[in-house]
């Protein structure tokens, strides 16, 4: 069993830049949790703290109840995978996997064994003697996954790992580092700023943003129910739309829309998917654009006051550029100071 | 009235035949004078010391002037510790320039700026300058002496005049370039690479030992080899701060040709300076291009 547990860790860095600001996360036995935010949230300062890159200015983090704090990262039971593959290169692929292994003494057979066997995991049988310039961006990335999987780290911590690669073979990695991830059971805290890879991957998300934590939920729960304004905006397309409400009703640009909540300013949300359309001559919006992506359509809408939305429909060919359309949303949040306080 | 093709763009470098001596012209000047200055005295000298004219005035092949070198004892002493002060120039200046440059390629804030200004320093002080600086600090009744004598200590056994002050001048000279090249090769190491390998678990020894030593390892040979070839054909240092006997080839030769008149046995010094000068050279292009091959 191996349980990382991160309490109320800080990062100030001179200057003072505060990267991580009191954070907190329990990642289970065998979980996949995804740190997710865009550049500048301190989510590789995080992973880097956890693999002993660098130290928190406070906070204690745990592995399996062991306090790792302090440790340098010779001496932590994780394994990170970095974003630029750091492959050496003056090794083959064989010594790459192997260096790990002799540092512990590992008798030779026993290493030889080893890294075949990681090499056949990966995909990479027969990879051993290549130089790691022979290889391809994904094949130097399943190397650096093999290289941290040959000593059985108890957590795994990777950074943005197909940062670099293109988007056929990114998607086709996750898959397999997933599937690995989840043969092997190890847990792992991975660091993206794309969230379809957090979707797609992750048990767990944890959103961020300045260094705390925004939201800490399953993938379905943060695209579906976003707590806060930024998850809601940063989670796939959101409609984010600020009005007044009064008496119940909020109001924008002639849109009006019943929301019981009290008086005083509020932030709409509403997905596309979740904005039917009506024709109408006397709508509120006026269609801009519409796309047809062949399984769906995309409708670009503008209100009286030019605020643009977006709409996913079903057959696009029902609306034209100019057309006046009335909103009949589905389904809706509003927030008020950065706290979700209606939900339809 | 026809229309005027519109006139295609000029490209930067003209491949055009027509154009090309104009780019030979321009290297033609350089070419002239390394081939004046450098590759003709060389074949000038190598002539002069291997066809000169017998007893009989009969101009013919003579090694008299190489076996006389290799054959008498004070000019096998003079390369002996020749070839001895670069050996050890070469160790300690690895040993000096090299925590250097990992600290300054490692460290930030204003201390390694600091570090780095004092290790470039050297490099504007001209090596006469350098000399006398020496010779009035660790010199007989040099500022060492003088603070040791003042707090009732005994005088320090001085490195003037002996072959320990041509080492100490010559590394403090090189000390720049050195650290300059291994910077520069420093800075090819990636920090993550380096963290990859604290990450599988080695630690600070095992990390320079197996990471980096491997990639700078160019850098190094490239450090070394320019100041062996400096060092091995120096004049200055070891003429104003190395002993009178033996001496380096550098002082040798100008006293063989000015002060004994001999220009043949100089000439013939110079010959075998260059062939030791070209031997290393020869060494280092071999070896950076194995590494290169690797």
């Amino acid at each position: 069993m191996s349980v990382l547990k991160i309490t109320d860790v800080s990062k100030i860095f001179a200057g003072p830049t505060v990267a991580v600001d009191n954070f907190s996360l329990e990642v289970a036995n065998g979980e996949l949790v995804c740190l997710l935010g865009p550049s500048g949230s301190g989510k590789s300062t995080l992973l880097r703290m956890v693999g002993g890159f660098e130290r928190p200015t406070s906070g204690q983090m745990t592995i399996d109840g062991d306090d790792i704090t302090q440790l340098p990262p010779e001496r932590r039971p994780t394994g990170m995978v970095f974003q630029s593959h750091a492959l050496w290169t003056h090794m083959n692929v064989f010594k790459n996997l192997a260096f790990g292994l002799k540092l512990r003494g590992l008798p030779q057979d026993q290493i030889r064994h080893k890294v075949e066997d990681v090499l056949e995991l990966v995909g990479l049988a027969g990879y051993g003697a290549r130089g790691v310039n022979q290889l391809s961006g994904g094949q130097q990335q399943r190397v650096a996954l093999a290289r941290s999987l040959v000593l059985e780290p108890k957590i795994l911590l990777l950074d943005e790992p197909f940062a670099s690669l293109d988007q056929h073979l990114r998607e086709r990695l996750r898959e397999e580092v997933r599937d690995i991830q989840q043969r092997l059971k190890i847990t792992t805290l991975f660091v993206t700023h794309g969230q379809d890879e957090a979707l797609a991957m992750a048990d767990r998300i944890v959103v961020m943003r300045d260094g705390r934590t925004e939201q800490i939920d399953r993938p379905d729960v943060v695209y579906r129910d976003p707590q806060t304004p930024f998850v809601a905006g940063f989670i796939g397309t959101m409609n984010l739309i600020d009005g007044e409400v009064t008496k119940g009703r909020f109001t924008r640009a002639g849109l009006a829309l019943d929301i019981p909540i009290p008086d005083g300013p509020a932030t709409l949300a509403i997905r596309p998917e979740a904005l039917d359309l009506e024709a109408s001559g006397t709508g509120v919006a006026q269609v801009h654009r519409v796309t047809d992506y062949g399984t769906h359509g995309l409708v670009d809408l503008d209100l009286g006051d030019g605020t643009r939305l977006k709409a996913m429909v079903a057959h696009p060919d029902l609306f034209s550029a100019g057309q006046k359309v009335n909103l009949k949303p589905q389904a809706m949040a509003a927030y008020r100071d950065n706290a979700r306080v209606y939900r339809s | 009235m026809t229309d005027a093709a519109p006139a295609a763009p000029r490209p930067l470098i003209d491949s055009n035949d027509s154009r090309r001596p104009h780019g030979l012209l321009l290297v033609a000047i350089p070419v002239f004078l390394v081939a004046w200055l450098v590759i003709w005295p060389i074949i000038n000298a190598i002539g002069r010391t291997l066809w000169r004219p017998d007893a009989t005035g009969a101009l013919g092949f003579n090694l008299n002037s190489y076996v006389f070198f290799f054959s008498d004892q004070y000019s096998i002493n003079n390369l002996t510790i020749t070839l001895w002060t670069t050996l050890v120039c070469a160790i300690v200046l690895l040993a000096i320039c090299l925590p250097i440059s990992l600290y300054l390629r490692f460290s930030h804030g204003k201390l390694p700026a600091y570090v780095q200004a004092m290790a470039i320093f050297p490099m504007f002080v001209p090596s006469i300058i350098l000399a006398y600086a020496f010779i009035r600090v660790l010199g007989p009744n040099g500022m060492v002496d003088i603070l040791l004598n003042s707090v009732g200590l005994p005088k320090i056994r001085t490195p003037y005049l002996t072959p320990w002050g041509p080492v100490i001048g010559l590394v403090w000279d090189n000390i720049p370039l050195t650290v300059l090249i291994l910077l520069s090769g420093l800075g090819n190491v990636a920090n993550q690479a380096i963290e990859a390998a604290r990450d599988v678990g080695a630690n600070r020894f095992q990390v320079f030992w197996h990471i980096i030593l491997p990639r700078i390892s160019n850098s190094v040979l490239v450090a070394i080899s320019f100041a062996v070839l400096g060092i091995f054909s120096s004049f200055t240092l070891p003429y104003l701060l190395g002993p009178a006997s033996p001496e380096m080839m550098g002082p040798f030769m100008n006293r063989t040709f000015r002060e004994v008149n001999d220009p043949l046995n100089a000439i013939t010094q110079a010959v075998i300076t260059f062939c030791f000068c070209i031997a290393f050279g020869l060494f280092y292009v071999r070896s950076v291009a194995r590494n290169q091959g690797k």
